[in-house]
């Protein structure tokens, strides 16, 4: 609050100054204004709705027979009276009692107009803002206690099953492994609003279900072992031994050379001076160089005869103290270099690549970084290649003092591997050999050079592995069978269904280990079937809701309520199960304490799982598979995968810092790595990681309207797409969906000539000036006009095709927003209370998991007033949201 | 669902009543062949068998061969006899050298030009056989790899469980093949490839010799893993809300389900295998013996068939780009490899030569055509062949290229086809000519514009008597067949 007041008394100050009063306020001082107009602002601290005494709340109809009324026969009943119908609608005829009247979706309309400004129609009628004030303060206080007394009698139950990627997350930290489990899963559904988790969407199949018990029972398989632990092999393999074929090459063209020409000196001389020259030449492709000798030769490879495959060795590989010969990897274009490995890769288990590298040049800043990707060919048509580093690896060493870079992946989740690898010999075509690549990922030209890599597979850190003693744990009991099977059984059951079991449930699971056990030849595999039962229970696949028929003592209740809001917690910050301390916490039954709550929430959010939350989150709420269909020439791979990031990244900066949200409208600052920097024309921005750049004052960017991905996956390129662009501000930012078109709707005749060779804007206008069209899309068109200065792939822009971009556009209230900037200083100065309540809206309905209704009305109103009135900070939302009674209670 | 549950459940009720008391076998004899088989069909009540059209099962069978066919243009000699399309159109047309055989099955049969799969009709032939019965985009070089599922599965899905074997993959190469170089044109729910059989003996024995204990032991655990779900998924149901029972409702009928499929495969188990003698048959073959190879491969389909142990078949006649086991099957008829038959087109004889292979595989192709027309169908009405919808074809015509595919159907009468009739969506302006060594048809600008061939799929699924309204990237249904 103090902060507050400070920043507005700064704000007020400027005002003040003549020298400011010339100019318009930047847009950090319009966050500042704009929320001295919030509704919240002045009646958040008002009287609750709500009686103290818990009676049910009555409808305050003596406000609106003394004021409302009045206002609305001023200002409305001109149109929407007995004697005028605009748009099929008569405000006059509305039941006044909005709690108990049938017409409370209609007030909550004309609550929804008002606000905004649309009505009364600024063109026709000005409406005194004191009035307006006096209206929208009555609607607002009697929809919230409408809102109560329907949230009394019930709302959209989050009884759910668990999306798709909350499947697999939850396997892998159940498991401990971070492989795909749900891969064979359909993908889920998309609700109204761009949410994949919510319940009223996510149904089941039979082979819905048939498929995940094949998964848990496959999953399970990967997490346990059998047998001896497998001998490792290896590979060391120096860039000297990969030089030397090429230099061999060399070598020859020159005793050819001087053969050919052993009586002519001369020409022999100019010969080998031309081969001399030709071994020091450097590449834009990879190379091999000796450095004491600058001889270099370009790195080839071909897959026929496995002829450049390297044998395993017995032990494990060093690298060697010294050495001269390099591969050297050119940035800027993902180049990499083949290291063939030959057919004896295993199957599964964990394959380490070790490698040593270092930066060729010295120059500071540009840092490049390396991949690893796994593949093979067989022949000419049969290959496939994918990508098994995570992030990029930062090269920042220099030649004098390389780095060690290592990877490690799971041999048993690439697909395909070589299916001919056991077949074919080596040698033979298909060829079953296979290969790991190094590449640079380098967006500018910085070159990294290795002298050594290193491979083992498979590795296992331990044996059993890690995975396996977490559900074949050692006890006292594993000389019983049936004593042990309890344990583990017991010990899955809390971990998987978030609670202890009750002794029936575990007594019935296993009678199923005694009837399974003389069907299994090891005493494991039943176990395992068991468990898989587990997995595919309703208690582990859905999200348990409080139960109406429970009688349990208070105690037993408290834990379990505890324990279902344990499960809501991780769901909503981890998009997974609670872990150990979290299902701790629950079951002593103080979760709901605030204080612990609020612990345990900073907790998850400091927790890398949390990045699951930041990932989905923000690709739903701004829709962003829609950038993942996006493809065409200059959109390079390595600035998609930025752009695709980008909001995510901002998101995390924006959680980290407790920062405002009001930064997704405008930041001075943004979240960019190399590529994005080059996009946008910042400097100074190297390499592939995201950082947080501060923007000078005249860098149109800065919040995610003027990020290039949204801009991009908004577009038809070649072409801008202002229509998308507004519908897509309206869906995802300020939650307030134009209506789908009419039916009868005319369309834009491309056929028509005088039509097909008009600007994507004159169309748009022209479509405008018919009636049947106009309502609409006066309401859309000017928001997407406004961001004409961004071409299709986002980049800025003063002229579209030789005339200079238009970029301004009319609202419905006449006001003219003057491209990009003249937008955000109009949500900033008359919108925040709508995006901040959207923002609020849409975390909530992730976060619970089920469509928000008007009972919730009033809790999303509380809530936003709570966080208007501390700033607008993104971790506060997510605070509030998590102690409020829509996320507590069931 | 009730009602699909109830359906279930009739028809495992009358499986599980009549298989003790009806004699379920029924000696056929044909082909030189004595078979014994138990028929589903006879087991069903008798007003149910008073029309035998009831029980006429709805088989599919799929075709691949690799390489292309003959394109040579219009003003090329050898266009007249040697093209490998037909000439003419609609109701009216004649049928090349390479098609010759299939002269009498004309009626039987329907030819279709201008068709392929939009996705990769700019990937290269020698990666396309692994889309030809999925549609889906394969991409070259060094993509990441997806495939869907393929039409066969898709329809396996709908008949899968009325067989023993729910469907019957082969392949002259054998095993899956390699992303982008596939075995097999048969692909799972998932696009993960299902690997083809090559070997005649193992074919024979998955058909129709008793396998081991390993089937009964999983449905058994399935069983006992499902019975304990449902009762786990009631006592929960219990606890909660009316609309969240609703919820689980949908868990619940799926468990069920599940159950009924567990209870139908185990049914299977006790079901006795029909005899068939295998002395007439060489089941050592190999593609040493390349003719009769392929006509074994055939035989084991049509015996499949006649013993409805599977109503689902595909084989690949051929691997994509030669270099297999398959390129071998041009000794057949005194050429060394089938692959470079496509490559030499433009020497003498070239397109005759390639013709006389793509004529040798429709000769065998049409004797297997010829021999479900000739046989009754075991328990229903008409020849086999009216019960059978046969898909021949390739996924590039002219030189590696992926468009206007060669693909003939033939059968199914009795699911409405109408034959005897050549679609020719293609009509004059097709892409052809030999390859001269540089530029390659499949590189150049395209003529025509082809229609989506899962069109054509969508169509034989519904014919099949599935509901479907959509496959892959279809766009709608072909009329008129």
């Amino acid at each position: 609050m103090i902060l507050l007041c400070a920043s507005i008394h700064a704000a007020s100050a400027a005002e003040v100054d003549p020298a400011a009063e010339a100019e318009l306020p930047s847009l950090e001082q319009l966050k500042q204004t704009g929320l001295t107009r919030s509704r919240f602002h002045s009646t958040a601290n008002g009287p609750k709705a709500l009686p103290a005494d818990g009676k049910p709340p009555e409808a305050d109809l003596k406000t609106f027979q003394d004021k409302i009324k009045p206002l609305l026969t001023q200002y409305c009943y001109d149109c929407h009276g007995a004697d005028a119908m605009e748009g099929n609608f008569q405000v006059s005829s509305l039941d006044p009692d909005i709690l108990k009247g049938k017409d409370t979706e209609w007030w909550a309309e004309v609550f929804s107009v008002v606000t905004k400004g649309e009505m009364p129609p600024p063109d026709d009628m000005d409406m005194d803002e004191a009035d307006r004030r006096v209206v929208v303060d009555w609607l607002s206080r009697e929809l919230e206690a409408a809102s109560i007394v329907r949230r009394q009698s019930g709302s959209h139950s989050a009884f759910r099953r668990l999306t798709r990627y909350e499947y697999n997350y939850a396997l892998q930290d159940l498991l401990g492994l971070p492989w795909d489990f749900a891969k064979d899963l359909p993908p889920e559904p998309h609700s109204e609003e761009g949410f994949e988790n919510s319940s009223d969407l996510l149904h089941v199949s039979v082979s819905q279900f048939e498929t995940y018990h094949r998964l848990a029972r496959e999953a399970l398989d990967k997490a346990t072992v059998s047998g001896p632990r497998p001998e490792p092999i290896y590979w060391g393999i120096s860039m000297k031994q990969a030089a030397e074929r090429e230099f061999k090459q060399q070598d020859q063209q020159v005793a050819k050379a001087k053969k050919e020409h052993k009586d002519n000196p001369e020409k022999l001389a100019e010969e080998l001076a031309k081969l001399e020259k030709n071994a020091k030449q450097t590449f834009r492709t990879p190379y091999y160089q000796q450095l004491s000798t600058g001889r270099t030769a370009q790195a080839e490879w071909a897959y026929y005869g496995a002829r450049y495959a390297f044998a395993p060795i017995k032990t494990k590989a060093e690298f060697p103290e010294d050495y001269d010969h390099v591969a050297i990897l050119p940035g800027g274009q993902r180049r990499n270099i083949v290291v063939e490995l030959g057919n004896q890769i295993p199957d599964e288990g964990t394959m380490r690549v070790t490698v040593r590298a270092s930066r060729v040049g010295k120059e500071d800043k540009n840092f490049p970084s390396l991949q690893l990707l796994f593949g093979w060919q067989a022949s000419n048509e049969g290959r496939a290649l994918q990508r098994v580093s995570e992030a990029d690896v930062p090269i920042t060493a220099t030649p004098d003092a390389p780095q060690i870079v290592q990877w490690e992946f799971p041999l048993s989740e690439i697909y395909p591997r070589n299916s001919v690898r056991k077949t074919s010999p080596m040698g033979h075509t298909p060829s079953p050999s296979e290969y790991i690549r190094i590449a640079n990922s380098a967006a500018s030209a910085s070159d990294i050079q290795i002298d050594y890599v290193c491979v083992e597979a498979p590795v296992y850190e331990q044996w059993p592995p890690k995975s396996h003693q977490q559900i074949f744990f050692e006890s006292e009991n594993s000389g019983d069978e049936t004593a042990y099977a309890r344990e583990i059984i017991t010990r899955f059951m809390t971990r998987a269904w978030r609670r202890p079991p009750s002794p029936a449930e575990v007594d019935r699971k296993l009678k199923l280990f005694a009837v399974m056990r003389p069907q299994c030849e090891r005493f494991e595999d039943a176990v395992l079937e068991v468990l898989a039962t587990v997995l595919s229970s309703p208690q582990f696949l859905y999200v348990a809701q409080a139960s109406p028929h429970e009688a349990a003592p208070i105690d037993e209740a408290n834990a379990q309520q505890n324990a279902r809001l344990a499960t809501r917690l991780a769901l909503f910050l981890w998009c997974s199960l609670p872990d150990d301390e979290l299902i701790e916490v629950a079951s002593s039954g103080k979760l709901t304490d605030p204080d612990i709550l609020s612990a345990q929430v900073d907790r998850m959010l400091a927790d890398p799982r949390s990045e699951r939350f930041s990932e989905h989150f923000v690709n739903q709420w701004l829709n962003l598979e829609l950038l993942g269909f996006v493809s065409f020439k200059g959109l390079d791979p390595l600035l998609k995968e930025a752009m695709q990031h980008e909001p995510v990244a901002l998101f995390e900066e924006v959680m980290a810092n407790d920062a405002s949200i009001l930064d997704f409208l405008h930041a001075d600052y943004a979240v960019v790595n190399e590529r994005l920097a080059r996009h946008y024309g910042l400097k100074n921005v190297y390499g592939n990681e995201f950082r947080r750049v501060d923007l000078e004052t005249n860098v149109p960017r800065g919040g995610l309207l003027t990020q290039s991905g949204v801009l991009a996956m908004n577009s038809d390129f070649p072409d801008s797409h202002p229509l998308k662009r507004a519908i897509w501000l309206l869906e995802c930012i300020l939650a307030d969906p134009p209506p789908p078109p009419p039916p009868a709707v005319p369309q834009i005749d491309l056929a028509n000539p005088e039509i097909a060779k008009m600007t994507l804007r004159e169309r748009m206008e022209d479509h405008r000036s018919q009636a049947a069209c106009k309502s609409c899309h006066v309401k859309i068109d000017p928001w997407g006009l406004a961001f004409e200065n961004f071409d299709a792939l986002g980049k800025w822009r003063d002229d579209i095709r030789g005339k200079p971009v238009d970029a301004s556009s009319e609202l419905f209230n006449g006001e003219t927003l003057e491209g990009m900037e003249g937008l955000k200083r109009f949500l900033l100065d008359n919108r925040q209370d709508q995006f901040v309540e959207a923002t609020v809206r849409k975390l909530a309905t992730f976060g619970l998991g089920r469509p928000l209704g008007f009972e919730d009305r009033a809790e999303i109103d509380t809530i936003t007033a709570q966080i208007r009135q501390q700033g607008d900070g993104l971790r506060t939302v997510v605070q509030t949201i998590v102690h409020s009674d829509l996320f507590l209670s069931e | 669902m009730h009602q699909r549950a109830t359906i279930a459940k009739q028809e495992k009720q009358i499986m599980g009543l009549n298989l003790n008391k009806l004699d379920r076998r029924r000696f056929l004899r044909g082909s030189g062949f004595a078979l014994a088989l138990p028929l589903f069909g006879s087991l069903l009540p008798q007003n149910l068998l008073a029309d035998p059209a009831v029980n006429n099962p709805k088989r599919l069978g799929c075709f691949y061969f690799p390489d292309g066919v003959p394109m040579p243009l219009p003003e090329d000699p050898s266009y007249q006899e040697w093209a490998w399309f037909p000439h003419g159109g609609g109701t009216e047309f004649t049928f090349t050298n390479c098609m010759t055989p299939l002269e009498s099955l004309k009626g039987d049969l329907t030819v279709f030009s201008g068709f392929s799969h939009p996705q990769s009709r700019s990937v290269h032939g020698h990666n396309n056989a692994d889309q030809f019965l999925t549609g889906a985009y394969i991409g070259g070089g060094d993509k990441e790899y997806k495939n869907t599922i393929s039409l066969d599965q898709e329809y396996v899905k709908y008949v899968g469980d009325k067989t023993r074997v729910a469907s019957l993959v082969m392949s002259t190469d054998g095993g899956t093949g390699t992303a982008r170089g596939t075995h097999t044109i048969s692909f799972d729910r998932n696009g993960r490839p299902i690997p083809a059989e090559h070997r005649p003996k193992q074919i024979f024995d998955m058909l129709f010799v008793k396998k081991n204990n390993d089937s009964a032991r999983r449905l058994a655990l399935s069983d006992s893993a499902l019975d304990e779900m449902l009762a786990d998924a009631q006592s929960l149901r219990k606890t909660l809300s009316k609309e969240d029972q609703h919820s689980l409702d949908e868990y619940l009928d799926s468990v069920r389900q599940a159950e009924l499929k567990v209870d139908k495969a185990k049914q299977w188990l006790s079901v006795p295998l029909p005899t068939v003698d295998r002395e007439q048959l060489n089941l050592e073959l190999t593609t040493e013996h390349p003719r009769e190879y392929l006509q074994t491969m055939f035989e084991l389909i049509y015996l499949a068939y006649k013993t409805d142990t599977t109503r689902v078949a595909t084989y690949q006649i051929g691997r994509e780009n030669g270099v297999g086991r398959s390129d071998h099957l041009a000794r057949a008829i005194g050429f060394n490899l089938a692959h470079q038959l496509s490559h030499e087109t433009k020497n003498p004889n070239g397109w005759k030569n390639f013709g006389l292979y793509c004529q040798f595989l429709n000769e065998e192709f049409g004797r297997f055509v010829g021999k479900l027309k000739e046989n009754p169908e075991p328990a229903g009405t008409g020849c086999m062949l009216d019960n059978t919808l046969l898909l021949m074809g390739s996924a590039s015509s002219a030189f590696h290229l992926s468009r206007n595919y060669p693909i003939i159907l033939a059968g199914g009468k009795q699911m409405g086809l109408k034959h005897g009739q050549y679609i020719n969506n293609a009509g004059m302006n097709f892409q052809g000519g030999p390859w001269l060594g540089k530029r390659e048809p499949w590189q150049d600008q395209a003529k025509g514009s082809d229609l989506p061939l899962s069109n054509l799929y969508v169509t034989m699924l519904q014919r099949l008597g599935v509901s479907a309204e959509s496959f892959a990237d279809s766009t709608g249904v072909i009329e008129g067949i």
